[in-house]
């Protein structure tokens, strides 16, 4: 039963919904400093080629990974001297990253000879459990089959949740992110939390880039991530700003972004233009329905001091 | 002796600082993407120099450039008008496409013995409503739920795309050709081709420089125009003078849409001359945003900045002939968006090094920096 339509569709939810996870993970712990990253598409196009000729490079996954998020963290460090230091409209300036993204990676992505256009994966990317648990019926495949990269990823937000929620600093950085000036007055940094924070999320967003060009497609091309960096951005408002919730979310645009196979191998004929839509209608459509929640506590989930630059003066 | 760089807000800032900075900051982007073509092997100036002379030396080059801003300046318009009240269309290219959709079927559907005005009018008006109500599916749930629209515009762009690669691609719709044996659109007749002023360049030129009048005349010189930029100050001050905020955002995002659309009407009339996805997705909504953060909103500057942004794009292909990688273009664009909006805070801050930190103190301004002297 393990080669079924339904679990097969189930478990490349599971590892399609890990990029969305990382990108959208990072942008919670952004966000909840009270820092907009718009720039996550751009970031992830930048960690998914570095990604890849570090994987490329070394065959290290790990190493593949680590240095696409760093590539990331690069990027968002650029978006945090714009938006906390100069403190210019973080929209633009999360737009332009996305421009500047998607031109650098190209850019890197197309030079050289033979340029990475095409080259092939160097990376094996192996089940993490034994077959033992992999086998299991209907289970196995879909909890035990995966890469090491998703159970990290579940860790990750294991993580962020137990720091954002019991230690002084997850309460630092969502003070900064309620209300800076309060956090100043009882000593926190604002500025060096909202440092810390974006360029974690840089670093999200750059290992789920390298994640999808390294694990799931295995080649690179220009603007490879096709608007996944924005499903994590709606993600993020469909969740909450809470970590669990948003691996419920990344498993259903994973589950939607699959679709296609899904019903390819259901012998359902859709036409894959429209599939193509599904995962942004689906985001379009949760952002409204968020909006028009009679739910107050919900539309109120956003941080107090999302997208406002703080400066000491204007207190 | 300490030296401090001071931080203080300018109350006003002159024509001097509004035009200077941004031209700096287009200086700057310049140097960057030099260092990075160095970096790539490439020689900076040799490559300045082909793009200078593939987009602005000489008549021709020029011709080639001004066909490349016209829908630059209307996406450029259409992301100015919504900035004005602080809204946020990045739908433009959605927006865009839905203009070109609607204009081929006009003018494929519009017997070839009509008159070339009133096929281009009707065309134009019908690309416009499409894009305007392609908007507001975007600008009702931001009016009503407050729903952010950066994410609604984005999300449609992606709808919108696949929408067009399904009528070309994905089906025998009424707009693809079926004797083209690579799928393709129709040709659209005489009639419904916007007439060629010199090569690419076309009477689209013309119809986008009137728009940015227009849409200056209307934003600074009506008092509709006035409650738009109220509303972008202080919605709370608009909505205490009794300005419907909401109306507003509709109209202005529905204005918005229409222009970003008549941008895909110029594009699908005067230079891919019928329905072509691969030609008509070349990023042009997504520029616009460029142009107008760059403009700092202001329509008639809108014009320069498209001509000047379109100058880069247009020598994309000249610079592959001598080696250069053609993504250096999108990387430059995304520079001189980069520099530009960080130069904001130089336009509204005054920066200045300061002898002694006595005095730096005095008038109580910030220290973002501080260096031994």
């Amino acid at each position: 039963m393990n080669d079924t339509v339904l679990v097969l569709s189930i478990a490349s939810a599971v590892v399609a919904a890990t990029p969305i996870l990382f990108a959208a993970l990072g942008e919670i712990i952004t966000n909840r400093s009270g820092v907009m990253n718009l720039g996550i598409e751009g970031m992830m196009l930048v960690g998914a080629v570095i990604g890849f000729w570090a994987g490329n490079e070394t065959g290290s996954l790990t190493i593949a990974l680590l240095i696409g998020g760093l590539a990331g963290t690069g990027l968002a460090l650029v978006h945090a001297v714009l938006a906390v230091t100069l403190r210019v409209d973080q929209t633009v300036s999360g737009l332009s990253l996305v421009i500047v993204g998607s031109g650098l990676s190209s850019f890197i992505g197309t030079s050289g000879e033979p340029s990475l256009l095409s080259a092939r994966n160097g990376v094996d990317v192996t089940p993490l459990l034994p077959s033992a648990l992999r086998d299991l019926p209907a289970v196995g495949p879909i909890l035990f089959g995966h890469d090491a990269v998703v159970y990290v990823g579940l860790l990750a937000v294991a993580a962020a949740t137990y720091v954002l929620n019991r230690t002084p600093q997850g309460l630092a950085l969502r003070a900064v992110g309620e209300d800076p000036a309060a956090a100043d007055s009882a000593g926190i940094s604002v500025v060096r939390m909202r440092y810390i924070a974006t360029a974690v999320g840089g670093f999200g967003a750059g290992v789920g880039g390298a994640y999808l060009t390294v694990a799931i497609v295995g080649t690179w091309q220009n603007g490879l991530t096709a608007g996944i960096g924005w499903i994590a951005v709606a993600l993020v408002i469909l969740a909450g700003w809470r970590p669990w919730l948003a691996v419920a979310g990344a498993l259903a645009f994973g589950g939607l972004n699959g679709l296609g196979f899904t019903l390819q191998l259901a012998q359902v004929n859709v036409p894959s233009d429209f599939l193509k839509m599904m995962p942004f209608i689906a985001a379009y459509l949760v952002v409204i329905m968020v909006s028009a929640s009679p739910n107050r506590a919900r539309r109120l989930a956003a941080p107090a001091a999302l997208a406002q630059p703080y400066s000491r003066e204007d207190r | 002796m300490r030296s401090r760089l001071r931080v203080t807000p300018r109350g006003f800032s002159g024509p001097a600082v509004r035009f200077g900075v941004p031209a700096a900051a287009l200086i700057v982007a310049l140097m960057f993407g030099a260092i990075i073509l160095t970096i790539a092997g490439n020689d900076p100036f040799e490559a300045y120099r082909t793009m200078f002379d593939a987009s602005l030396n000489g008549w021709n080059a020029i011709a080639r450039t001004l066909a490349l801003a016209t829908p630059l300046i209307l996406t450029g318009l259409a992301a100015a008008v919504a900035f004005q009240m602080r809204v946020y269309n990045i739908g433009g290219e959605g927006q865009l496409y839905l203009g070109a959709i609607a204009a081929s079927w006009v003018g494929l559907a519009l017997p070839s013995t009509t008159p070339m005005v009133l096929t281009l009018a009707a065309m134009i008006v019908a690309g416009a409503i499409a894009g305007a109500l392609w908007a507001l599916l975007a600008a009702i749930p931001k009016a009503y739920f407050n729903a952010d629209e950066i994410i609604t515009t984005l999300m449609l762009n992606f709808v919108a795309l696949s929408l067009m690669n399904w009528l070309i691609f994905g089906s025998r719709s009424f707009w693809r050709d079926p004797r083209r044996p690579v799928p393709g659109g129709k040709r659209l007749t005489e009639n419904a081709i916007m007439p060629s002023i010199s090569g690419r360049m076309h009477i689209g030129i013309i119809i986008a420089v009137v728009a940015a009048i227009l849409l200056w005349w209307v934003l600074r010189k009506t008092s509709w125009g006035f409650q738009v930029r109220t509303i972008g100050d202080s919605p709370r001050a608009a909505r205490y003078a009794g300005m419907s905020v909401r109306v507003k955002t509709m109209a202005v995002l529905a204005l918005s849409g229409a222009l970003a659309a008549i941008a895909g009407v110029t594009e699908v009339s005067g230079i891919t001359k019928g329905l072509e996805p691969i030609a008509l997705t070349t990023n042009i909504g997504f520029t616009g945003i460029i142009v107008a953060v760059v403009a700092r909103s202001n329509p008639l500057g809108v014009v320069p900045v498209s001509v000047f942004l379109a100058a880069i794009a247009t020598s994309g292909s000249r610079l592959q002939s001598i080696g250069i990688n053609v993504q250096v273009v999108l990387l430059l664009q995304g520079l001189i968006f980069l520099t530009v909006t960080a130069g904001e805070f130089f336009v509204t801050n005054r920066v200045s090094l300061s002898g002694s930190v006595k005095a730096a103190t005095a008038d109580g301004p910030s220290e973002i920096a501080e260096a031994t002297a």
